[in-house]
């Protein structure tokens, strides 16, 4: 997309990005959603005024630069302890439903 | 004079010669936040029970002598985004109600060791989403000032809880102005830190480039006694910083004056639509700072007005990505009467985000969708390296830079609620701190109508020791920092 064209925000596009996102909108959440994307997102388009060819982007927040450690083997937290807040599990793993539905 | 209506210093005192205990302390604590706090609506938990357990442990600390702190016994309270062993931490959503984590997070795990007690965890803006907190998936807090305005966000329960005496001090976080802005509209000092200067393992993350934890309190002592207390590198944060931490508080003990120090002001804050009060009370306190030897410069921080947009793409951007771990399966909320695991996702996010949760979630996903990154996540990125570059090159000229905080003072609530870009613009004057990294620091400078003004010290990477010795001698020469709301006396 060219930096200076405008997007058009629909209920399709709006669908489309919730699939993406995995939520499961409901019609009401959708149709609020169009006008206030499209007034945030007209907001935001002032940054087109600045031209950027040359600027590098900044990622990272602080000074510091990547940071590794020697590999040693620690103690972690034991995985029964972890799996408490699990919604299901069994022994060490947790359970989910069917991957696959048959049609 | 009540106990509540002590510093975290003269608190200390009192522990330390054994004139009152730390059970006795925490209990007044928990008689007034379960006679204040329904109307104020700070807390999202309490465990009772383990908060005097605490207490009694601090007690046998204070016995013996041994392992003593400034914070041996003194009560605190932690916005609900920080990690509690054993303790609920819901970031007020209702996705995280039940979940109680396994560990502490590192801020906590300091605190608890320095004998402090934790007495609850505060009410927030869903994940740290808004400025008001009118985004908690339980409640609005009330702001202590007057009830029918935002105590600010999303540390609203947190700055709350410290203005209606309910907590001497407490941990907030700031990701684009939530320790400041909730600080300033209720009238207490909070500080934000340098990106990497407190640890943020156990934190659970918004924005994982901008998130900091910072304290709250009275005054700029007490929140230097705090920091001092959890400041420092951590091997299980690499964005940590490993420069050694200061004795902040020692410092603030030696200020005199100011003298010497050269403090800048932004033009770009001081603009029309400034609230003339505010506007007033900011200049008064220039002038205080001159009168304590600190010399004034009109500086300028040309990409102000982008501030804001930069700041909301990463922001979505981020969050999208970090929320995606809320999807039924390993904790948390979890839909499992459904037909396969794609529902699983889609129902547990459904029911378990708040609507501006999922708002940001939206705007995150389709500004790193494909065809979209380059002109909104790689330009906002862009950006960030030119207000990065406003701050550098104001730093070259001065010491210090002081702003407002926010535009105004605590809106009514509902006033913006409808309106997300009217609410996101709020966050005018503190979200390029949290772009560039640095620290700063809220303390209350007036009050307009019933409601506190906060002024904004910024300083470079690290400077907190200056920002807070900038907040000291101020309040040591003004009373802004001493006034209370009405439920204060409650």
């Amino acid at each position: 997309m060219s930096q200076k064209e405008e997007v058009k925000v629909d209920e399709k596009l709006v669908r489309e990005i919730a699939s993406l996102a995995r939520l499961d909108l409901t019609d009401e959440e959708t149709k609020t959603f169009v006008p206030q994307f499209q007034d945030i997102l007209k907001y935001f388009s002032i940054l087109n005024e600045l031209d950027t060819e040359n600027v590098p982007p900044a990622y990272l927040s602080s000074a510091n630069k990547s940071v590794t450690r020697e590999d040693e083997v620690e103690e972690s937290v034991p995985t029964r302890e972890f799996l408490a807040n699990a919604p299901q599990a069994k022994d060490d793993y947790v359970i989910i439903p069917r991957v696959h539905i048959e049609q | 004079m009540e106990l509540h209506e002590l510093s975290v210093q003269e608190t200390h005192e009192l522990l330390a010669s054994r004139k009152i205990s730390a059970e006795e302390l925490t209990r007044v604590y928990l008689e007034r936040i379960q006679r204040l706090d329904p109307k104020i609506k700070s807390y999202v938990t309490v465990p009772e029970e383990l908060v005097l357990e605490q207490a009694r442990d601090a007690d046998q600390r204070l016995k013996t002598g041994e392992g003593l702190t400034p914070l041996t016994g003194i009560p605190y309270a932690a916005k609900d985004s920080l990690s509690t062993r054993g303790v609920r931490t819901t970031c007020s959503s209702r996705i995280l109600e039940n979940y109680k984590p396994f560990y502490d997070c590192t801020a906590i795990r300091k605190l608890k060791s320095t004998g402090a007690v934790l007495l609850g965890k505060n009410n927030m803006d869903e994940f740290g989403m808004g400025s008001s907190t009118e985004n908690s998936g339980f409640f609005t807090t009330r702001n202590p000032w007057n009830f029918d305005h935002v105590p600010g966000g999303s540390s609203g329960g947190s700055a709350a809880a410290v203005a209606a005496g309910l907590a001497p001090f407490t941990l907030g976080e700031d990701t684009g102005g939530s320790v400041r802005m909730p600080a300033s509209f209720c009238g207490v000092t909070g500080l934000k830190t340098t990106y990497g200067r407190v640890s943020r393992y156990g934190l659970l993350p918004l924005v994982s480039s901008f998130d900091t934890i910072g304290p709250m309190a009275h005054s700029a002592y007490d929140v230097a006694l705090v920091l001092e207390a959890i400041a420092g590198h951590d091997p299980k944060d690499s964005t940590s910083r490993i420069e050694s931490i200061q004795p902040y508080s020692e410092i603030l003990k030696k200020t005199e004056n100011l003298r010497g120090l050269r403090i800048g002001i932004p033009k770009e804050y001081f603009v029309e639509g400034l609230d003339p009060e505010m506007d007033a009370s900011l200049r008064a306190a220039i002038k205080q700072l001159e009168g304590l030897g600190a010399q004034a410069v009109e500086v300028s921080l040309p990409h102000t007005q982008y501030a804001i947009p930069v700041y909301y793409l990463i922001l979505f951007a981020e969050a999208s990505s970090n929320l995606a771990k809320y999807d039924g399966i390993r904790f948390g909320l979890s839909e499992r009467n459904v037909e396969g695991l794609l529902d699983v996702y889609l129902k547990t996010r459904e029911k378990g985000f708040g609507a501006e949760t999922k708002r940001r979630i939206m705007l995150g996903t389709f500004a790193l969708s494909a065809g979209y990154y380059d002109a909104y996540y790689l330009k906002a990125q862009k950006v960030r390296t030119l207000i990065r570059q406003d701050f550098e090159k104001a730093f070259e000229t001065c010491d210090a830079l002081i702003t407002p905080v926010a535009p105004t003072t605590a809106f009514r609530i509902g006033e913006k609620i409808t309106n997300p870009l009217d609410m996101y613009l709020s966050d005018v004057f503190v979200v390029a701190v949290n772009l560039a990294g640095i620290p700063a620091l809220s303390v209350p400078c007036g009050i307009s109508k019933g409601l506190p003004i906060g002024m904004q010290i910024m300083g470079p990477h690290l400077s907190e020791e200056m920002l807070l010795r900038i907040g000291y001698m101020y309040q040591s020469q003004t009373d802004w920092h001493t006034k209370h709301p009405p439920c204060w006396n409650d």
